[in-house]
């Protein structure tokens, strides 16, 4: 079985080259967030207020977490405010949405018509810990395990589950 | 009766092995699993769902990130009893134990309102997480035993507790169960699931009862109406992690009660994900 190692922040041709049913393991620096923090994300989004937080979406990853001491893994990206939220994070710039659930089918055409993709990861806490290199707080240190974290990852692996308007769901 | 230090020690450790470990029956069923599975994928997710019981028994850590709400089932024999100073033991035991694995530290602060909408802010601390009301009951064995469950989020969200009118057929009622729960693990994503199921005569008693069948889990004994549900729900090819696959459900565990001269019947149903349900007991 073939897994692909592929480096975050993506490109656009890194993207177009992934299709459903591939396994990844991602490395690179990705986002953290949730229910919470999500739609404070949005409103930061509407005001423009990223860039002085030091975030930029371009081409990035939102793994759908909560980072605490117990260590992080996925919660239900179909939650109203997780799947919700994601027309307006792909817009400005998120290229991969990782968490787990089914999507709707207009989530999954949105995101096929913006060159992004919904990876699948196991909610596989005691191995993911071992993968974590680092961890920062970006945003919303008020919200706890719920702040929007940026962490640096070595090798989680996921699938592919919506790429290109196709889903596996 | 040990004595509190003992019964705090006890309770403690029996937390960190509940949210910690896979029984052996699961992990022969996670085997027998990926046999059955044909396709890559699901062969793939099965077995690392397997590798992080490994790496979490190996460590003592947490199996999911959502380490769970602590709930508690005493069972008490026919000369023991649960005194006041034995119940602040457990609750105490719960605590250390929420330090130790770690719990996630998801307890909501302040009043009525802030705590639903969670305006209250997150405590910090994993201890903070409040204990579940206790459910005890009677055993003819002579002990008294401390069954440790860690109860997640998302089959709290797809899970349903509601009444079936089963028109004097068996039929009805496992099929409208199959119904609902193929609703649910299509949208729980972390499958395969264990399928809990409480059937009794008001919402209280189908949930204890479906709290029981968590408890008294074994994956190497199945009924002919828990295989019959397994079998239907694994119709829908929802599969592990949602992702395809012959394995939705892993197993149904199902208790019934007794029941009113009535047409209708309280059906409470968990799709405990595929950690779950996260037990261990303790006789103290």
């Amino acid at each position: 079985m073939e897994i692909r190692t592929i480096e975050a922040p993506f490109s656009e041709e890194v993207l177009a080259s992934l299709h459903v049913g591939d396994i990844v393991n991602i490395t690179g620096k990705i986002f953290a967030g949730r229910d919470a923090v999500l739609p404070k994300i949005v409103k930061m989004i509407e005001e423009g207020t990223l860039k002085e937080n030091g975030i930029d979406l371009q081409g990035g990853v939102i793994f759908h977490t909560a980072v605490s001491p117990a260590g992080v893994g996925p919660t239900s990206s179909n939650k109203l405010e997780i799947e919700g939220t994601m027309p307006e994070l792909t817009k400005a710039g998120i290229r991969m949405h990782l968490g787990k659930g089914a999507l709707k089918p207009e989530t999954v055409k949105m995101m096929g018509e913006n060159n992004t993709v919904f990876a699948v990861i196991a909610p596989v806490t005691a191995l993911l810990n071992s993968k974590v290199t680092s961890k920062k707080c970006l945003a919303h240190p008020e919200l706890g395990m719920e702040a929007f974290y940026e962490l640096g990852i070595d090798g989680f692996p996921a699938v592919i589950a919506a790429a290109h308007g196709e889903s596996m769901f | 009766m040990a004595d509190y230090k003992d019964v705090v020690e006890k309770v403690a450790d029996c937390l960190v092995r509940a949210g910690s470990t896979f029984t052996e029956d699961r992990k022969q069923a996670y085997h027998e699993a990926i046999e059955v599975e044909d396709t890559e994928i699901a062969k793939w997710n099965l077995q690392t769902i397997l590798e992080n019981a490994e790496v979490a028994e190996r460590d003592r850590s947490p199996l999911c990130d959502d380490t769970g709400i602590p709930h508690v089932i005493i069972e008490v024999g026919p000369d023991k009893a649960l005194t006041g100073k034995t119940m602040d033991a457990i609750r105490e035991g719960i605590k250390e134990g929420l330090k130790r694995l770690p719990g996630r530290p998801m307890a909501i602060m302040g009043d009525d309102k802030e705590r639903i909408d969670m305006s209250g802010g997150i405590s910090p601390n994993s201890e903070d997480l409040a204990l579940a009301p206790v459910l005890v009951r009677e055993t003819k064995e002579d002990v008294l035993r401390v069954t440790v469950l860690m109860l997640g989020g998302g089959p709290a969200i797809r899970g349903l507790t509601q009444r079936i009118f089963h028109k004097h057929n068996i039929n009805v009622v496992l099929d409208e169960i199959v119904k609902r729960a193929k609703e649910a693990t299509g949208l729980l994503g972390c499958t395969p699931c264990a399928l809990a199921i409480g059937v009794g005569r008001s919402q209280f008693e189908a949930t204890s009862l479906m709290m029981e069948a968590l408890a008294d889990a074994d994956f190497s004994k199945q009924t002919e109406m828990e295989n019959y549900i397994t079998e239907h729900v694994n119709e829908s090819g929802v599969g592990p992690l949602g992702l395809g696959g012959k394995t939705t459900v892993l197993r149904t565990f199902m208790k019934v009660g007794p029941q009113r001269a009535s047409g209708v019947r309280v059906v409470a149903m968990r799709p405990a994900c595929c950690f779950e349900p996260r037990k261990a007991s303790v006789e103290l």
